[in-house]
C-alpha cells in the first residue's frame, strides 16, 4: 500500500488561543478617549450621555458597541494567529456582553434611586454623575469580562 | 470647553509613572555605574518578567482606596472596585506566571510577558485616570 499523499494529510487548526493583553490595550485606548473627553468637553460629554440614558437610547447603544467591539477584537486574535474561532468563545462573545450591560443597567437604576432618597444636594448633577460613572464601567466590563471568561475557560480546559 | 483643574488628576496619576518607570530606570543606571559598566538597560530588559503586572496592582489599591472614601452610591463604588480590582489582580497574575515559568523550566517568553504586563499596565492607569476624573468632578459637585 502506498503512503497517504503529503497534500492531503493536512493537519487540523487550532482554536484561537486569547490572551488578556489583546483586550486590555484596547480597553486602555477607549479609557484614555474617555478621559480625554471628559476632560476637554467637561459639560457637552457628559450632558450628551445623560441625555441618552433619559431616552432611553444608552443601553442599546452600549450593547451594539461592544459587541461589535468584543467580536472585532477576536477575530482579529483569530486572523493574527491564524487560528479557527472556537464555539466556546463564541457563545461568551455572544451573550457576555449583553449581559453585563444589562446587568450595569439595573446597578445603574438601583444607584439613581439611592441617589433620588437621599437628601443630598445637587440631585440632578448627582444623578448624572452616577450615570458618568456606570456607563464607563459598563463599557469596560463588557470588553473585559467576556475575554477573562474565555481566558479561564481555556485555562480549565487545559487542566482538565 | 476643559475646566484646565481636572487635568491635575491626570498629572497626579503620572505621578505613579515615576516610581513605576523613572526610578527603577534610575536606579539600575546609577548601579551600572558605580560599577564601571557601559551597558544600558532600556524598560523592556528592566520589566521582562511581567514586573509592570505587580505595580499595576499597587496603583489599582491606590485607587481603589480613594473610591471607596467617595460620595458614589454603594452600588457604583462595589461595581468599581471590583472590577478594578479584579483587573489589578490579573495584571499581577501575568508577573506570577512568568515567574513560574521560568523556574519550572517551561517555555518562557520574555516579548509574550513584557507584551501582557505593558497593555494591561495601560489598562489598570487608563481606569485610574478615569476614576480619579469621575471623583474630582464628585467632590467639586459635592463643594459647590
Amino acid at each position: 500500500m502506498s503512503a497517504p499523499a503529503p497534500a492531503l494529510a493536512t493537519s487540523p487548526r487550532r482554536i484561537v488561543a486569547v490572551r488578556l493583553a489583546d483586550s486590555a490595550e484596547v480597553i486602555g485606548v477607549l479609557s484614555l478617549v474617555y478621559a480625554v473627553l471628559l476632560v476637554v468637553f467637561p459639560v457637552a460629554f457628559p450632558n450628551a450621555i445623560v441625555k441618552s440614558w433619559e431616552r432611553g437610547q444608552l443601553l442599546p447603544l452600549l450593547m451594539v458597541f461592544t459587541f461589535l467591539l468584543d467580536t472585532c477584537l477576536y477575530l482579529r486574535v483569530a486572523q493574527r494567529l491564524s487560528a479557527k474561532p472556537g464555539i466556546l468563545a463564541a457563545a461568551c462573545l455572544g451573550s457576555l456582553p449583553l449581559l453585563v450591560v444589562g446587568a450595569s443597567s439595573v446597578l445603574l437604576q438601583r444607584s439613581v434611586k439611592y441617589v433620588l432618597l437621599s437628601d443630598l444636594p445637587n440631585l440632578h448633577a448627582q444623578v448624572g454623575e452616577e450615570i458618568l460613572a456606570h456607563t464607563y464601567l459598563a463599557l469596560v466590563s463588557a470588553v473585559f469580562l467576556p475575554f477573562l471568561a474565555i481566558r479561564l475557560l481555556q485555562q480549565w480546559k487545559k487542566t482538565f | 470647553m476643559s475646566n484646565w483643574n481636572s487635568i491635575k488628576w491626570l498629572v497626579w496619576v503620572a505621578l505613579y509613572l515615576i516610581p513605576v518607570f523613572l526610578l527603577p530606570w534610575a536606579v539600575s543606571r546609577s548601579w551600572v555605574q558605580q560599577r564601571g559598566g557601559t551597558v544600558r538597560y532600556t524598560p523592556k530588559e528592566l520589566f521582562e518578567r511581567g514586573e509592570l503586572g505587580l505595580l499595576s496592582l499597587v496603583l489599582a489599591s491606590g485607587v481603589i482606596w480613594d473610591f471607596l472614601r467617595s460620595e458614589f452610591a454603594p452600588h457604583t463604588i462595589a461595581a468599581g472596585t471590583v472590577l478594578l480590582a479584579m483587573v489589578g489582580i490579573m495584571a499581577m497574575t501575568v508577573w506570577v506566571e512568568t515567574y513560574c515559568r521560568q523556574h519550572s523550566g517551561t517555555d518562557w517568553h520574555p516579548a509574550r510577558a513584557w507584551r501582557d504586563s505593558r497593555s494591561l499596565g495601560l489598562f489598570v492607569f487608563s481606569m485610574a485616570a478615569v476614576m480619579e476624573i469621575l471623583l474630582d468632578r464628585l467632590t467639586r459637585l459635592g463643594a459647590q
